[in-house]
């Protein structure tokens, strides 16, 4: 018999133990251990699965926009969700919709991104405006950035026109990188 | 299916209160001291505090609801069996014998089920703990809002991480950074997204 973690596990093991994140297996072996024997670890190891259970249907509802990388989207196409895809060049525009047959639609924005430490996405829609996504994950590495858009929201469009310039930010600094349009037609 | 109470006498029943403040190891000894008559309402009540615990590591090793159920069903039975049987000598030990348990079932289940089948056949009950409540639903709405009022990059580590449950090395693969900084950002849209949807008086 190993000897069990102490009561004082943090939200932030529980979360690692979850996902596989441990350093050794005797880690492990200890977690387990005092989970087995913790009613209030047990529960707050319960709300994390139950939490990122829940992102995961959000994320599956087609309700966030969120930019990911392509390979993620290939194991969203490879889980079998039904993905309507866009390619624009820097400079380009496009014809776009959802049917309702889609479960997701991504814009492969491509753009030199190699060298560029910060990139925000700047957006003026005709429907919601102008927005500003600042900060954005990406892989300088890549050939451009995907974006999903909220299915969700483009169920609820009409004709709409949305134009999206990315920009790198280099302290007060900003230089744009590429502008794309794309013009929505309901399905 | 067929409940566990059709087998077996019910023992004389505990106040609910009583039985409530039992730890898991005195659930066992009125388990064993009942033996081979049952203690219905100590059976239940360990397996309503277990149940729990070893469905969720049912779920960490075989990634399934429906492999988790299997397993904590038969663990239960196990543990109750073994029990009644006088298996368990340190009745103190009884949470380490619910674990070492559920390690060999997983390791039987990642080999074919066929131990499964084979306690199925001995012992056709349904242990489910019946006082187990579903978790409280979270509101998907109010998620969703709160997702998308996090900074970027921490909605798309938080959409990253927990579609399919990656850890961070693989996350911070597809996203050129380290893992620790993706543990760094993790932590903090957690911690972000659990403040809002509790603001925004959900359940997180």
């Amino acid at each position: 018999m190993t000897r069990a973690a102490p009561c004082n596990t943090s939200s932030q093991e529980l979360l690692e133990y979850w996902l596989d994140e441990q350093p050794d297996e005797t880690r492990e072996q200890h977690l387990e251990e005092h989970l087995f024997a913790c009613a209030s670890c047990t529960e707050r190891l319960q709300a994390i699965v139950g939490l990122g259970a829940a992102i995961r249907r959000v994320f599956a509802a087609g309700a966030l926009n969120v930019v990911l990388p392509e390979s993620f989207i290939n194991r969203v196409k490879d889980a079998g969700f039904r993905v309507r895809e866009y390619k624009l060049e820097p400079g380009g525009a496009v014809d776009c919709t959802i049917t309702p047959e889609d479960d997701f639609v991504v814009s492969y924005l491509r753009a030199p991104l190699r060298g560029i430490n910060r990139l925000d996405v700047l957006i003026e829609d005709q429907t919601i405006g102008r927005l500003r996504a600042n900060d954005v994950a990406f892989d300088p590495n890549a050939d451009g950035l995907v974006t999903v858009t909220s299915s969700v929201f483009l169920r609820t469009l009409r004709h709409s026109q949305q134009r999206v310039r990315l920009v790198a930010v280099d302290g007060t600094n900003e230089r744009v990188i590429a502008d794309y349009t794309f013009n929505h037609y309901p399905s | 299916m067929i409940s566990p109470e059709a087998f077996r006498p019910y023992a004389p029943r505990m106040s609910l209160a009583a039985i409530e403040a039992d730890d898991d190891a005195a659930l066992a000894r009125r388990i064993i001291a009942r033996a081979p008559a049952r203690d219905a309402a100590a059976e239940q009540e360990l397996c309503r505090r277990l149940g729990p615990r070893i469905r969720l590591y049912g779920l960490k090793h075989l990634r399934s609801e429906a492999a988790a159920a299997d397993l904590m069903q038969d663990v239960l039975i196990m543990l109750l069996t073994k029990l009644r049987d006088g298996g368990i000598r340190e009745p103190e030990r009884v949470a380490s014998f619910a674990l070492g348990t559920a390690r060999q079932a997983v390791i039987d289940q990642r080999r074919g089920g066929r131990r499964r089948t084979q306690i199925l056949e001995a012992f056709p009950l349904d242990l489910t703990p019946q006082d187990e409540q579903p978790d409280e639903p979270i509101d998907a709405a109010r998620l969703a809002g709160c997702l998308q009022a996090l900074p970027e990059r921490e909605r798309s580590v938080l959409v990253m991480t927990f579609y399919d449950d990656r850890p961070a090395d693989a996350v911070a693969a597809q996203l050129n950074l380290s893992a620790g900084n993706v543990r760094v950002i993790r932590h903090r849209g957690l911690e972000r997204l659990r403040g809002c949807m509790e603001t925004a008086g959900g359940t997180a």
